[in-house]
């Protein structure tokens, strides 16, 4: 399965983002990895070029909060990433904040997965959960 | 130019031709009532038949330039890369098309050169439909290449007769691949310039193939600090009588494209003060800051419609201030450059003839201040001699 990678926006932050590619390898994914740095348009630009079906951001320099706003109504103007599952993780609030009302924020925005300075290996079994409900759900219609 | 004494380097432009020997140059006014070869003799009969054919090179942006369509799946990776290959091949391009929206497009209706079709990597499919073999039989074109995804390759070959099907420029990285697409533009220029009645008589005088001018130019780039004094990093705007071309170096851009070119091109093609001299005065007048431009050269907006050597000078100072917006982020383009990086900006083309360097400078500052509201001044460096060109075309014959 294809997934792209990436930290959003103007965010340097590297190291997480090589463990993510690393650990994404291991379970057997294909990987595009973007780096840091990386702007919206490019991720879904990826999506389209290379037809991932996941798409996993991380951002760790609490700049996601002003992306996220932005994810609805960008992804609104591409016609082929109806089913892109969307994933986000890493520090996704400037400061501290508490994930019960960080999670619903973000799904408001469009993301599927919400994962807010949670481990990575937690984050990457729950999306490996949600890609077999999501075949599970497919192949029951 | 010691060693390459016995050369004579020709150029034929929009608007003039300029002769090259070891010992000077010349530029002259081209008729256009007469065919190029005929009107090059009758001006430069005398010297041309002091070379012996293989002692003749030729470069030309007389016949425009070859035009192309770009069909590209996404702006960040399929119509970027295609549409930087094609500007660094010589090509003009005359539109791009987002391909999800191609119903939404309008079909041009001039005859499109090179239709280029671009879009995912080698392991993805059913990227097209019939959508885009709708779009292109409405579309009048000589040719037509396919540089995506190579699991389309197939169904775009059954669809599309005469299409040509060359490796993904994108490869399984998301990182650009040129080479294949490059040297099949640059042939077909070649093709281009060998049919055309005006330009294949020149083979008459020379038994050298002859190249397109920003093709040479290019060459010139990394030989540039030979002939001049330039602080890196540097742009070069070739300003002519029908299009501008600026070339710039790669640190001048964030770009996700990575290549082992160390300078890249863009055109704007109806920037010239000469053959499309109404389209840079329409540019002109929907910039809001040329009319304080024009205050400050103390003229009004009706030295549009004279014809003089002020009213000209005027159109090349304007037509450097608008190409640097084009490329500012006061404007979003294909490309945005650091212009506050830029150290040294170069001037090269017609502009040289009609400008001095304060001049420029003085359009430079104008721009610094009021586009990007910083005092930055690169320094300005004015190629009158054409020296630029005759590196590039010397450079090129050492390549040989
Ligand atoms: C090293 C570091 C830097 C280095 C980065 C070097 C580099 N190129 O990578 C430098 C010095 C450049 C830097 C700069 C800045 N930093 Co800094 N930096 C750190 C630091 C100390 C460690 C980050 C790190 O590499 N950790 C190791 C990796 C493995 O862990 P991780 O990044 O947390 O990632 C894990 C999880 O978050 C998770 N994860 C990440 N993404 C995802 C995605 C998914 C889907 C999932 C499931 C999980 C997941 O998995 C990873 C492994 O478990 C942290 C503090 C800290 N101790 O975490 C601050 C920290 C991230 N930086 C911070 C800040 C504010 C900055 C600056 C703005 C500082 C400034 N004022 O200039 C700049 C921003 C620069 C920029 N443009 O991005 C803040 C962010 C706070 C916030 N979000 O509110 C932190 C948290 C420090 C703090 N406590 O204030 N920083």
């Amino acid at each position: 399965m294809k997934v792209i990678t990436g930290v959003v926006g103007n965010d340097i932050h590297v190291v997480a983002n090589r463990l993510i590619d690393l650990s994404l390898r291991a379970r057997g994914f294909e990987v595009f990895n973007l780096g840091v740095n990386t702007y919206l348009e490019e991720f879904f630009d990826a999506a389209v070029e290379t037809g991932a079906e996941v798409l996993l951001i991380s951002s760790l320099n609490g700049e996601a909060e002003g992306w996220g706003r932005e994810v609805k109504a960008l992804k609104a103007k591409y016609k082929t990433l109806d089913d892109l599952i969307m994933m986000i993780g890493g520090n996704l609030v400037v400061g501290s904040g508490n994930a019960e009302d960080i999670v619903p924020r973000y799904k408001n925005y469009g993301f599927d997965l919400v994962c807010h300075q949670v481990d990575l290996n937690t984050g990457l079994d729950l999306l490996e959960v949600f890609i077999e409900d999501k075949k599970l759900q497919k192949s029951n219609k | 130019m010691s060693q390459n004494k016995d050369k004579l380097l020709i150029d034929v432009g929009s608007t003039y031709f300029k002769v090259s020997t070891s010992e000077h140059i010349e530029q002259h006014f081209r008729d256009f009532n007469k065919d190029i070869f005929d009107d090059l003799k009758y001006k430069c009969g005398e010297i041309i038949s002091r070379y012996a054919k293989a002692d003749v090179n030729i470069c030309s942006s007389a016949n425009g330039g070859l035009s192309a369509l770009i069909i590209g799946v996404t702006h960040t990776f399929s119509l970027k890369f295609a549409t930087n290959i094609a500007f660094n091949s010589g090509i003009n391009i005359i539109d791009t098309i987002l391909y999800q929206n191609i119903e939404e497009y309008s079909v041009p209706s001039d005859l499109v050169d090179v239709v280029i079709v671009v879009g995912g990597i080698d392991s993805h499919s059913n990227i097209f439909s019939d959508s885009l073999y709708n779009y292109l039989a409405q579309l009048n074109y000589s040719n037509l290449v396919f540089v995506g995804s190579e699991q389309e390759a197939s169904s775009i070959k059954d669809n599309i007769e005469h299409a040509v099907v060359l490796p993904n420029i994108i490869d399984d990285r998301l990182h650009i691949v040129e080479e294949h697409l490059k040297e099949y533009l640059t042939n077909l220029y070649q093709q281009d310039i060998e049919g055309k009645e005006d330009i294949k008589n020149l083979y008459d005088i020379t038994s050298n193939q002859i190249y397109s001018t920003p093709y040479i130019v290019n060459k010139a780039l990394p030989l540039i600090d030979a002939r001049f004094s330039i602080v890196n990093p540097f742009i070069l705007l070739d300003i002519g009588g029908a299009t501008t071309d600026i070339h710039y170096s790669k640190d001048l851009v964030d770009d996700n494209i990575v290549t082992e070119n160390e300078y890249d091109r863009l055109v704007f093609k109806k920037l010239g003060v000469y053959k499309s001299k109404q389209s840079l005065i329409f540019a002109a007048k929907n910039n809001e800051f040329v009319y304080e431009l024009l205050t400050h050269l103390k003229v009004t907006e009706n030295i549009f419609d004279e014809q003089s050597e002020k009213a000209t000078k005027v159109l090349m100072q304007l037509a450097v201030f608008l190409v640097l917006c084009k490329m500012s982020h006061y404007k979003k383009s294909y490309i945005n450059l650091k212009l506050l990086a830029v150290n040294s900006i170069v001037l090269t083309g017609g502009v040289t003839k009609v400008l001095a360097v304060e001049d420029i400078e003085y359009i430079i500052s104008f721009f610094y201040k009021k586009i990007l509201t910083s005092d930055h001044n690169p320094v300005v460096v004015l190629d009158s001699n054409y020296d630029i060109w005759t590196l590039g075309a010397q450079g090129n014959e050492l390549c040989q």
